[in-house]
């Protein structure tokens, strides 16, 4: 069968196209149908606020997420390093993400996972670290963001600083609700 | 006195201006690159315009690499490679030139919007909708001008690189359409998926058979002895065909998707193997008894040394699926060590190999320099082993230590600043090996008649 594809380019064409939607569907759109964790929603899950929203698409529009994950992985290592005092960091689950789009599952730890970012740091750490990190965290090299400080007259802060509070509170999972507001 | 490019652009336009603008592109971005280097090192420099910040320039790197210079070189290749393969001329010019130029005007686009932080906000999709249609018509042109060259071909038979050519015409499709489309119907890890489909097989699917197609052209004809085996590369290729599409999950590994789909790409990765495997046997075997005239050719250079890196990096990528080894250098600087051997040390290799032979050719004059041409290459490939190997040293021992959640994570990232330096130091020997590449090809279009007389013998 492939051997008249060397002079025959239609079978060529006809094959090579049925090769690639195999592996294709098998892999995409095999797993959207029987995956239904992947679109359920998380049971706390609430739609993004309209700051949150807007918070959000500054963090896609400045490029954190080339430096950020967002995925506490099925590791030890990552369920330590970002856990709290002691209480393990909850593993991300697809339902903890369908309100995302874009996804910001992230590919490269150049900075920490902020996957369970929410309510570390209150608002007034965000805004001098946002104006230079190495003030608050000599030898970091993430990039000082002094317009979103001033954007709009000081709401793009307010909105970034919202977004970034939400990540990973749909698992209400500090003890005593302690989060840094 | 007519130079070089009015006779490449007389002769054969649409080659002439793919190949000409990739290799402006290439100057540029990767010049961009060295910017965001930097900032690793100097994370102030051009820290406060928002234009420049780090979040906005490594998008324009990564796209303008890949799109402007990569992508557009091998378009250009193709057009030069599958006439001559097919013993005809380009099915249209015309056609060709359009395509060319709606091309380049998408990649302008690009850089305005990367930097305006205009952006889909996904891996290698960042292009917005407008530019995504752009490159989808882009390509059609493209793929009409291919099938339309092979249908009306002398040569009954096709060779190797035609099915490259014409598999990567099909697939690039596809996979473009997967990654920029389909993902806007979808959220969190049903869209991460999709954009893992494609960012893997924009690399898997366009960029290696491209390349290993365009090699299968150069090496022969560099090495002037004939392909070492047809049937090896008949099963080189269908089997990367049925296998590389399963791997897109490899990139979430231990991340919020389903295990099963994990270890699918795991077992898939791995069969990669095979594919690889007889593409290196057969590179290989070609120039075996050649090696004298690797030594003077710099074109034969660039070629084995990118089918070494494509061996390497095709070796690495399975290794890194394995669950056990991901969980060490997954999300650190190793992948960007290994990113940059594929795509700077495999594919921009062939991609320069096939432009220092072709424009030439084109030009119906000798490379302006055989000399610099040499020099270029020992700068990018030191540079570029250097550059890699740093970037694994360190990544893998950054893997290590996050591993100890002990260790706090400034500290991991202090311990990466002399590898970032080295990064740096060694890019930029990268680089101006890359401007040697660039200015020795223009000057080959552009140069004036009496310095070919002085240039050395013959390729
Ligand atoms: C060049 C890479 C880079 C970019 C881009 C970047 N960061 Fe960072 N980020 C880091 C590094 C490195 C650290 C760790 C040191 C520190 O805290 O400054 C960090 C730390 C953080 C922290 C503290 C995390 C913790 O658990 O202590 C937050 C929050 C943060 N970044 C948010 C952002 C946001 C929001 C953006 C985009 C506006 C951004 N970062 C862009 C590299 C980056």
């Amino acid at each position: 069968m492939l051997k008249s594809t060397e002079r025959n380019a239609g079978s060529f064409f006809i094959i090579a196209t049925v090769f690639f939607f195999i592996g294709g569907i098998l892999t995409t759109a095999l797993p959207a149908v029987i995956e239904k964790s992947w679109n359920k929603p998380s049971a706390g899950m609430k739609p993004y606020t309209e700051s949150e929203a807007r918070g959000k698409a500054i963090y896609v529009r400045e490029g954190c997420w080339y430096c950020h994950t967002q995925q506490i992985r099925t590791l030890e290592a990552d369920v330590k390093r970002y856990g709290w005092r002691g209480v393990d960091a909850p593993i991300s689950t697809p339902s903890e993400f369908t309100r995302d789009a874009p996804h910001m599952f992230g590919t490269k730890r150049t900075g920490p996972d902020l996957a369970r970012v929410g309510g570390k740091y209150d608002k007034s750490w965000h805004k001098t670290h946002f104006k230079n990190p190495r003030d608050l965290v000599p030898g970091s090299i993430m990039p000082p963001f002094p317009w979103i400080l001033t954007g709009n007259n000081g709401q793009d802060f307010e909105d970034l600083v919202a977004y970034i509070q939400s990540m990973g509170r749909t698992i209400p999972w500090r003890p005593n609700n302690d989060y840094e507001r | 006195m007519s130079s070089g490019l009015s006779r490449a652009w007389r002769e054969e336009p649409s080659s002439t201006l793919f190949l000409l603008s990739s290799v402006v592109f290439f100057a540029i971005t990767t010049l961009v690159g060295l910017l965001v280097a930097t900032k690793f090192v100097f994370p102030e420099f051009m820290g406060n315009i928002s234009f420049l910040t780090y979040g906005r320039l490594r998008p324009l790197h990564i796209n303008g690499v890949l799109f402007g210079w990569l992508l557009a070189a091998d378009m250009g290749l193709c057009f030069y490679l599958v006439p001559r393969l097919c013993g005809n001329k380009l099915w249209s010019e015309k056609l060709g030139i359009a395509n060319a130029i709606l091309f380049d005007l998408i990649i302008l686009g690009a850089v305005f919007t990367t930097t305006a932080g205009i952006t889909q906000g996904m891996e290698y999709a960042e292009l917005p909708f407008v530019l995504d249609v752009g490159v989808v018509v882009a390509w059609l042109m493209f793929g009409a001008n291919v099938f339309g060259t092979v249908a009306t071909r002398k040569h009954e038979k096709m060779y190797a690189s035609t099915w490259y050519i014409m598999g990567a015409v099909i697939w690039t499709a596809f996979v473009y359409l997967a990654g920029n489309f389909a993902t806007i119907f979808f959220s969190g890890t049903n869209q991460a998926n999709l954009n893992w489909f494609y960012v893997h097989n924009a690399v898997g699917l366009i960029f290696t058979p491209l390349g290993v197609g365009i090699a299968y052209y150069f090496i022969p004809k560099a090495s002037q002895s004939p392909l070492y085996s047809h049937r090896l590369s008949m099963i080189g290729f269908w089997t990367i065909a049925f296998i590389y599409v399963w791997t897109g999950a490899h990139h979430m590994i231990h991340g919020p998707i389903s295990q099963w789909l994990q270890t699918v790409s795991i077992l898939f990765s791995a069969m990669l193997i095979i594919p690889v495997w007889t593409v290196i046997v057969n590179f290989f075997g070609t120039v075996s008894g050649k090696w004298d005239k690797v030594r003077q050719d710099p074109i034969l250079k660039f070629l084995m040394a990118g089918t070494t890196f494509y061996l390497l990096t095709c070796f690495q990528g399975p290794m890194h699926s394995l669950r056990t080894v991901n969980a060490i250098v997954s999300k650190t600087d190793w992948i960007v060590g290994h990113a940059h051997m594929a795509v700077l040390g495999a594919f921009s290799f062939f991609a320069i190999a096939g432009s220092l032979f072709a424009v030439p050719v084109l030009a119906g004059r000798q490379l302006h320099s055989l000399k610099l041409a040499n020099q270029a290459f020992w700068l990018i490939f030191t540079g570029g082993i250097v550059f890699f190997a740093g970037l694994w040293v360190g990544g893998f021992m950054q893997g290590l230590q996050w591993n100890n959640p002990a260790i706090p994570f400034i500290d991991t990232v202090k311990f990466m600043r002399p590898f970032w330096i080295v990064r740096l130091l060694s890019g930029a020997l990268v680089y101006v090996g890359i401007f040697l590449i660039f200015y020795n090809l223009i000057r080959t279009l552009t140069g004036s008649a009496v310095e070919r007389a002085a240039t050395s013998p013959a390729v």
